[in-house]
């Protein structure tokens, strides 16, 4: 028998203890696992957007930006106005409605766009064609198809009128294939915005500056307009991401501390059991820095076991809850990496030092004699 | 037998700052392979007295030298117990989740003795402590064992590391009347074959008497001594 056999065997005399402390530190970890792989799911999914976005500035009514607006804010002559300005190549304009659809909880943004320029948007058909325009076709996003049921030939009422699906699309952005797009006159009339829109997207010409070209924009219509780039998108899907990142961290910090206290909990209670053999230890000759990284060590195997087991939980539960919440669970693809296994283990192993350090240092600091007397 | 192994003069140790004085200047000399039987009554302080031996705590007063070792000054105390003393309790304490062989190489698991050396010697020891089926009950845990068995397991344990001294507190206050007189054989071999020093703490006086000499503590003091 080696010393760290000993060490390994010992967190397993008490079987019963042993699992429920390895399952309660293991739930935090797995917390931290599933937590991980959303949130770094999210973020490659976000970048999958910014990197297929082929409009590079989206300009809306001043007031508003290019996440919120809906309705018929702009007129529509301002798509060809923007055209003329410095560094512009394209334009398109686009009509935002929101309409109730069954399936969703806040209605279905539905998009009025000419077809021609579906392209501005980033997104490709994926199963059957494109709208035509003025007809009452609709495209829809892969994320939402199956949220509200919809394939390809189905129909669906949108604004009071039906409306046939002629088209599955994909972008890789989740806000943009949780949309549907129609034909921009056909919603113009159907919500008595004729001549409205609601935003302009704007290509602009290959090595032009887009935040020159935004200046650009709003220097032209002083309080008419505002513009949003796609540096800026970026910028603010950091800050959610920033905000989302931060939430995980928060509870972490408290899988940490419950999995502390608990393991601390574990420990005090093998010590205070074992006196009487920590005596005996200490009588053969052990030193107290033997019996402290005796216990430490028994602290540091239970965690590791633990955040073995979180990582196969927090895997488990992070696909399995996607699975079952389909409708982010399409576009959120949980990222397993490396990283997220070497986190779990750094934490697990960080706990097990923070949480055996305490009864270690009272094990070892046990007179023998006051140990050996122990009843 | 020729000089003192172990020697003690005016040793004092108080407990409970200084409310309770269990060791009130005791002189004591023990030869170099004598066996010695400590008796006494309860509280008389034997148990104490044996535990300064051991090493297991530092007297307040006097001198102790045991094994040529300062243990008023000396640093390494765990040392000197890992190297000089082999304890045997009146409970035998071995940890019941390891196999016998694995009790008997507990002091020698923080030495330097690699598992291949640490396996050959506890079997080289076991074999001493005549068990039948041995072979069998290595790999048994202590919890299968009889009371003797147990014991004569924690003997092995106490002798695993070429002690010079053994201290046995009580080794047979838990055991029936023949068990007792087959361990306190085992010790008495032992004693005579490995040519260890052997101090046993007894309330009983037919074990007492089975020592080449009796030491009586009362009230903290060596009151008298038989030869």
């Amino acid at each position: 028998m080696s010393f760290l056999s000993l060490i390994v065997k010992n967190p397993f005399r008490n079987r019963t203890r042993a699992v429920l402390a390895i399952l309660g530190i293991s739930i935090g970890i797995a917390t931290i696992v599933a937590l991980g792989m959303i949130t770094d799911g999210l973020t490659a999914s976000t970048q999958t957007t910014l990197s297929n976005g082929t409009a590079e500035i989206t300009v809306t009514a001043t007031g508003s930006n290019a996440f919120s607006a809906t309705g018929g804010t702009l007129a529509e002559n301002y798509v060809t106005n923007i055209l003329n300005i410095s560094g512009v190549n394209s334009t398109a304009g686009i009509l935002r409605g929101i309409t109730p659809a069954a399936g969703t909880v806040n209605g279905l943004e539905v998009n009025g766009i000419n077809s021609s320029q579906i392209n501005l948007e980033g997104i490709a058909i994926t199963n059957g064609t494109n709208f035509a325009d003025g007809s009452n076709q609709v495209i829809i996003g892969k994320t939402i198809a199956p949220v509200i049921n919809k394939t390809v030939g189905s129909t669906i009422t949108l604004f009071g009128k039906e409306f046939t699906v002629v088209g599955i699309y994909q972008s890789g952005n989740i806000v943009t294939d949780s949309l549907a797009f129609v034909s921009l006159t056909t919603l113009q009339n159907l919500t008595n915005a004729q001549g409205k829109i609601t935003i302009v997207a704007v290509k602009i010409d290959t090595g032009a500056n887009a935040t020159n070209v935004a200046n650009n924009i709003t220097n032209a219509y002083p309080n008419q307009l505002t513009t949003t780039t796609a540096t800026q998108e970026a910028s603010l899907m950091d800050k959610s991401m920033s905000g989302i990142n931060t939430a995980s961290a928060a509870i972490s910090v408290l899988a940490i501390v419950i999995g502390g206290i608990g393991i601390i909990n574990v420990m005090i209670m093998s010590v205070f059991e074992r006196t009487r053999e920590i005596g005996v230890l200490k009588a053969v000759g052990w030193k107290s820095s033997d019996i402290l990284i005796m216990i430490l060590g028994e602290s540091i195997i239970l965690t590791l076991v633990a955040g073995v087991v979180g990582i196969l939980l927090g895997y488990i539960g992070s696909e399995g809850l996607l699975a079952f919440f389909s409708t982010t669970g399409s576009v959120i693809k949980p990222v397993f990496t490396t990283n997220i296994v070497v986190r779990a283990l750094v934490i697990a192993l960080v706990v097990g030092i923070l949480g055996g350090i305490y009864p270690a240092y009272r094990a070892s600091r046990l007179p023998p004699t006051e140990a050996l007397r122990y009843e | 037998m020729s000089k003192n192994i172990i020697e003690i003069h005016g040793l004092k140790k108080s407990f409970d700052k200084g409310r309770v004085r269990a060791l009130r200047g005791v002189d004591l000399e023990i030869k170099k392979g004598e066996f010695v039987s400590i008796m006494g009554p309860s509280g008389s302080g034997k148990s104490t007295l044996l535990n300064m031996i051991g090493a297991f705590d530092r007297a307040d007063e006097g001198t102790i030298e045991v094994a040529g070792i300062d243990l008023m000054t000396t640093k390494r105390l765990d040392k000197f117990r890992s190297q000089q003393i082999g304890f045997v309790f009146q409970l035998h304490n071995l940890i019941p989740n390891l196999s016998v062989l694995e009790n008997v190489e507990i002091p020698m698991l923080r030495t330097k003795a690699t598992t291949k050396e640490m396996d050959k010697r506890a079997m080289e020891i076991l074999q001493l402590m005549n068990f039948p089926n041995l072979s069998d009950l290595v790999k048994q845990n202590p919890t299968r064992l009889s009371g003797g068995e147990r014991q004569r397991v924690a003997i092995a344990r106490a002798l695993v590391n070429h002690p010079s001294i053994i201290l046995a507190d009580e080794p047979t206050g838990a055991l029936d009347s023949k068990t007792t007189q087959m361990i306190l054989d085992l010790l008495k071999d032992l004693h005579e074959k490995e040519n260890v020093t052997l101090v046993m703490v007894t309330h009983e006086p037919d074990v007492g008497a089975q020592a080449d000499r009796t030491v009586y503590v009362l009230d903290g003091k060596v009151k008298e001594k038989e030869t």
